[in-house]
């Protein structure tokens, strides 16, 4: 088995107000592999993702990232290994300029000057906007704002890639560009939507949430075309594929 | 562009300055930060009657703002509405203390007066040196000089995120009243009776995005320490600068030096 890899074991969790948000999930993804986690909105997708990254430590049950369990004193261990795409890209960028931004994680790391300025330079070069390095973020459009969010995660050099509602609020030229960047990435990708066109154009393997509960995990081909099965929880056939028929 | 959006892009536009590849700005902060602190001391500690001992004092933001480039103009436009606050300290002097300290020719002039006077002109000096560290220094950096001298992690933090805070909350406020603008055209402002849901929305929704934020920052190994990048050892003018006008404040502080001009010249 490959070094990269997630395990979940039947992790379950609600916020302070009580009502169970996850029920006894269980999921295992390995290295390569591009994950969709569907679901219609309050599915429980966002809390999933989080809850992975240690954003609250609440849960029942266990969830290990490359072997290494995650609890308190593991976090900033499990944190390098992951990089995490806000769904509001306004939440992620706060330095003033794209260059500053990109740079603030491997500064925190501690890496020397000039080790973070290759990283600056190949995180920037990944997402084709290392002629945005100076501008302002203020200036940035929604799509550039995107493509900068991701920058700032991979000179985490990050294992893997989670995306909470990445095409929400980008336009046609701007979602199929940021579908050809990810789709070039060879990290291992868990990417949050109901946009189902987006996740049929960027995964291979699809998670269907309802209710906090994990329904169906298949391949993309399985579950995007089931139409009864997407229905029946709140969503609808990936427009490319109603066409198609 | 409606007031909110002037605000916005007033903060924008202040840290685009703290950017600028200027000499004054690549000062180290800690000397930024020492001399700041030690004018705003000193100015606070003129007494309450001594108003040409404290003009002179005046010297220092002129000078900063003479080698940064920046505009004075601008500065007085963003300050436009905490000046009149700060100035206002004072305002009630005149009514409790009207004892006559200084003719001027047959004018009689009330200590009230007088102290009211200075207590304007040290409020304002106090803003404008802020002002001066704040559009020269990243806001990073100033955390970055508050750790060095050891101010707890936990009340760095929270300044830094005070000073974003009031970008997320003032973007949440455009956000909602453009959405309410266009529901209610051709209507002046806020009606009072949505007021209270328009703000517990905006409170709402701005700390969800400050909590993003911050956790956005964890996620990215931030521990509460700031690395700025830039090399910053401290240069020769790092320490020339603070000095030199660490001198000239202590001079103007202990020796009425308008008075010793004024003799000069008369
Ligand atoms: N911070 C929170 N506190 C309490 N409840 C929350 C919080 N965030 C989300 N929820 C609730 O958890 C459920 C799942 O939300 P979420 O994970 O955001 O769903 P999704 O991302 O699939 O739209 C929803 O019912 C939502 O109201
Ligand atoms: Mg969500």
């Amino acid at each position: 088995m490959s070094h990269v890899h997630i395990d979940v074991e039947n992790l379950s969790f609600s916020y302070e107000s009580g009502t169970p948000v996850l029920r006894e999930m269980n999921l295992h993804v390995s290295e390569n592999e591009s994950v969709g986690i569907i679901g219609a909105n309050g599915a429980g997708k966002s809390t999933f993702l989080k809850l992975l990254v240690g954003l609250n430590l609440n849960f029942t049950g266990k969830v290990r990232i490359e072997e290494i369990p995650l609890e308190k004193k593991t976090l900033p261990k499990i944190r390098e290994k992951i990089g995490y795409v806000f769904q509001d890209s306004d939440s992620q960028l706060f330095m003033t300029t794209v260059g500053e931004d990109v740079a603030f994680a491997p500064r925190n790391y501690g890496l020397p000057e000039e080790e973070v300025e290759k990283r600056v330079q190949e995180a920037l070069e990944k997402v084709h906007i290392a002629h945005l390095r100076d501008k302002s973020i203020f200036k940035l459009s929604g799509g550039e704002k995107k493509l900068a969010s991701l920058a700032t995660i991979l000179s985490m050099t990050p294992d893997m890639i989670f995306l909470d509602e990445p095409s929400v609020a980008l336009d046609p030229r701007n979602r199929r560009n940021l579908i050809r960047v990810l789709n070039e990435f060879g990290h291992l990708k868990l990417i949050a939507s109901h946009d189902l066109d987006f996740i049929w154009d960027t995964c291979s393997r699809v998670i269907l949430i309802s209710g906090g509960q994990l329904i169906a995990d298949g391949t993309a081909d399985e579950i995007l075309r089931d139409q009864a099965l997407l229905e029946e929880n709140g969503l609808e056939l990936p427009l490319s594929l109603t066409e198609r028929k | 562009m409606n007031k909110i959006g002037q605000a916005i892009s007033e903060i924008q536009s202040l840290e685009t300055l703290s950017k600028e590849d200027r000499w004054v700005n690549r000062l180290h902060p800690l000397s930024k930060l020492f001399l700041t602190v030690f004018y705003i001391a000193v100015t606070v500690s003129f007494p309450k009657y001594d108003l040409s001992g404290l003009l002179v004092m005046a010297l220092y933001p002129a000078a900063v703002f003479l080698v940064s480039e920046l505009s004075f103009k601008d500065a007085l436009r963003r300050l436009r509405v905490v000046l009149p606050l700060v100035a206002a300290v004072g305002i009630l002097n005149p009514f409790f203390d009207r004892e006559v300290v200084l003719t001027i020719g047959s004018v009689q002039v009330w200590g009230g007066v007088l102290s009211m006077l200075t207590l304007m002109i040290k409020a304002v000096l106090t803003v404008l040196s802020g002002y001066l560290l704040i559009a020269t220094t990243p806001i990073e950096k100033i955390c970055y000089a508050l750790r060095i001298i050891h101010i707890p992690k936990v009340f760095v933090v929270v300044v830094l995120l005070i000073y974003r805070y009031v970008t997320v909350l003032l973007q949440e406020a455009r956000r909602i009243t453009q959405a309410y603008a266009l529901r209610a055209p051709g209507q002046k402002g806020v009606h009072y009776k949505v007021w209270g849901s328009l703000l517990g929305q905006m409170l709402l929704r701005s700390m969800d995005r400050a909590n993003d934020l911050y956790d956005s920052m964890l996620l990215r190994g931030f521990d509460g320490e700031f690395h700025t990048g830039a090399k910053e050892k401290l240069k020769p003018s790092d320490f020339l600068w603070p000095v030199l006008w660490g001198a000239i404040i202590i001079l103007l502080r202990l020796f009425p030096v308008a008075e010793l001009l004024g003799g000069l010249f008369l």
